[in-house]
């Protein structure tokens, strides 16, 4: 660069701040900072991979728009005509659902890797809720764009994805008659999920993901715990902007080999976008109807319950139970009393690899592992849940080795449990909510005497 | 309270203000908020209702398949045959609302969202449906044709 040319751009700049005073933002970013502490950098980038796939959506889903028609006789065709006449079409669809899934996996693991570094305690609450909010519309965005191609497999996802929402107590039916724009799925739904997908989840999403930018870019990246003040930082402009901008480019990468070499997906249940048949209300499910892999738990939870428990019906109890759990995970900032004040809690690290644990499971089982062609059948089922507890027990396993030997962890009693639900389940015959109820006791008698015996130990200490 | 009698004081003047503004913006809201609700609340159903009879189609569709599913009154209806008896039931799964099919070989309704079954009377035989099958009423006319209808609760 010349002298000339660098001059001309003091100009310019000089003329943008007398009329906006930008220079408190340029100094602002020149000092920002990610910490540098004892953990793993990878961490830090995931919330911006994440966002690189949410823009890619945006483009692509601009670019679907332009073909697709919302209606009973239009918008299986649509889909059709863009799949197999539009010049590279099938590409831009593709993009959109290899990026709709890559998106989910990598705010999935930015979710679980700032729940376990604790990332979320104070000042940094309500980041943590944003980003919940986020996951959430992330989710409804997943549900509302599968019944966009109005073909089979998406009509009676969304009947029973829709379902759902009747055992809220009270208005319960009168929200899934508005979600549904009727008593039963039909094209008033699609034109329903049409508006939330292309508008109100767009502008809530920007509007959440606005705020969150905002909470990160005024208190920065969290320090690991028990490091208040970083003791180094790499400088975001141009080190770790620099460093961001390399993964993006290769997730596109990434995204566009997989568009390319897969377009309709991978093939596994729950992961692949082949159009099949255009839905007909009148036509009977058919086996194999599963949900997108990322609903696969609560599928297959769905599955576990009764028909009747507690004097309610099945679903209900299990609809309120995954309530209880999500309420749980937003509220993650204020229950943790040890990281509110800064100190280590191996009870939370250990509470989300339960998490994790307990949705392996779920979703193996959903997925039918182990079951093959007979999945279907009841006999199987039995089959089932032992291969996928044997599965879920040996990556608890692994799992807890790294984290004894490689992290120093000595806190286990959650995942424990969890490991120990999947073994009484799939190994010794119990049921599924038997074997958790268990479990969960077991771990709770345990914490509590734990604690007591703790507490009577500091008193002998003080006497 | 003694001296409001007197002279009116100004807090309570204002929270008197206050008040008035409060109720008036609420219901400003309600409102607005109610046309929204009322225009997102789906209409009832309307069309066709009573007794329906199979068209040619669909009584071929039976006579072929051993079931199919008919709209009646607005709903989804499966009429089965078994053993030459003619059977209907809601064709709605009571567990998550999924459209049922028919085993011809084992005699049985199943669901292959979540693995229901029911037997010939509508009961659950297995699986996670809460309820039995809502029951309709397939006739077999003098002229061949079928008609469903719903059923009388005596």
């Amino acid at each position: 660069m010349n002298g000339n040319g660098s001059g001309k751009i003091a100009a310019l700049r000089s003329w943008v701040d007398r009329r906006y005073q930008v220079t408190p933002l340029f100094e602002f970013l020149r000092h920002k900072e990610v910490p540098i502490g004892s953990h793993w950098m990878g961490w830090y980038y995931l919330g911006g991979i994440t966002m690189f796939f949410f823009i890619v959506q945006v483009i692509t889903g601009v670019l679907l728009l332009m073909y697709y028609q919302a209606g009973e006789a239009t918008a299986y065709e649509s889909i059709r005509f863009l799949t197999t006449k539009v010049p590279f079409g099938w590409m831009i669809r593709s993009m959109h659902s290899w990026s709709a899934h890559l998106m989910i996996i990598s705010l999935t693991l930015h979710m679980f890797s700032t729940m376990m570094l604790k990332a979320y305690r104070p000042p940094r609450e309500l980041t943590w809720v944003s980003g919940y909010l986020l996951f959430m519309l992330t989710l409804g965005f997943g549900f509302s764009g599968y019944l966009l191609p109005w073909n089979k497999l998406a009509y009676f996802a969304t009947t029973v994805g829709t379902q759902i929402v009747k055992s809220v107590p009270l208005l319960g039916n009168w929200l899934l008659e508005v979600l549904r724009g009727g008593q039963d799925v039909t094209i008033n739904t699609l034109y329903r999920f049409f508006a939330a997908h292309v508008v109100i989840l767009p502008l809530a999403f920007v509007g959440l993901i606005a705020g969150h930018l905002l909470f990160i870019q005024r208190q920065g990246m969290a320090p690991p715990l028990g490091e208040k003040v970083a003791p180094r930082g790499m400088k975001f402009f141009p080190s770790f902007a620099l460093r961001d901008l390399l993964l993006w480019l290769a997730c596109l990468m990434i995204l566009v080999t997989l568009t390319v070499f897969l377009p309709y997906g991978p093939g596994i249940p729950g992961m692949d976008w082949e159009l099949g048949e255009k839905a007909d209300p009148l036509a009977p499910a058919y086996p194999g109807i599963k949900p997108e892999w990322y609903f696969l738990w609560e599928y297959q939870l769905l599955k576990e319950f009764p028909p009747h428990l507690f004097g309610l019906e099945g679903p209900q109890v299990c609809v309120f139970l995954i309530g209880i759990l999500f309420v749980i995970w937003a509220l993650i900032p204020w229950l943790d009393r040890r990281a509110y004040r800064d100190r280590y809690s191996p009870g939370f690290t250990d509470f989300g690899w339960a998490a994790i644990l307990f949705l392996t499971f779920l979703t193996l089982a959903g997925w039918d592992i182990g079951g093959g062609a007979q999945a279907t059948d009841l006999a199987a089922m039995p089959k089932v849940a032992r291969i996928c507890a044997l599965w879920t027990l040996v990556a608890g396993a692994v799992v807890i080795g790294v984290r004894y030997w490689k992290f120093e962890h000595r806190w286990f009693i959650l995942s424990g449990a969890a490991l120990l639900q999947v073994a009484l389940h799939g190994l010794a015959g119990v049921s599924y909510l038997s074997a958790g109820a268990i479990s969960l006791g077991l771990a709770i008698f345990v914490m509590a005497t734990l604690r007591l015996l703790r507490s009577s130990g500091r008193r002998e200490d003080t006497t | 309270m003694e001296e409001a009698i007197g002279q009116p004081s100004r807090t309570s003047r204002r929270r008197f203000i206050d008040l008035l503004l409060g109720t008036a913006a609420l219901g400003w809201l309600v409102s607005l908020v109610y046309p929204i609700i009322r225009y997102l609340t789906p209409l009832p159903q309307t069309g066709a209702t009573g007794p329906t009879r199979l068209t040619r189609d669909e009584a071929a569709k039976l006579e072929q398949n051993k079931f199919v599913i008919v709209p009646v009154s607005g709903h989804r209806v499966i009429v089965l045959q078994s053993q030459d008896q003619l059977f209907a039931f809601s064709a709605k799964c009571t567990h998550e609302g999924c459209t049922v099919t028919f085993l011809p070989g084992q005699s049985a309704i199943w669901c292959p969202c979540h693995d229901g079954r029911f037997d010939l009377s509508g009961r659950v035989v297995s699986g996670p449906p809460p309820q039995p099958l809502a029951k309709y009423v397939a006739k077999r006319q003098p002229d061949g044709g079928i008609v469903i209808s719903e059923e009388k609760t005596a």
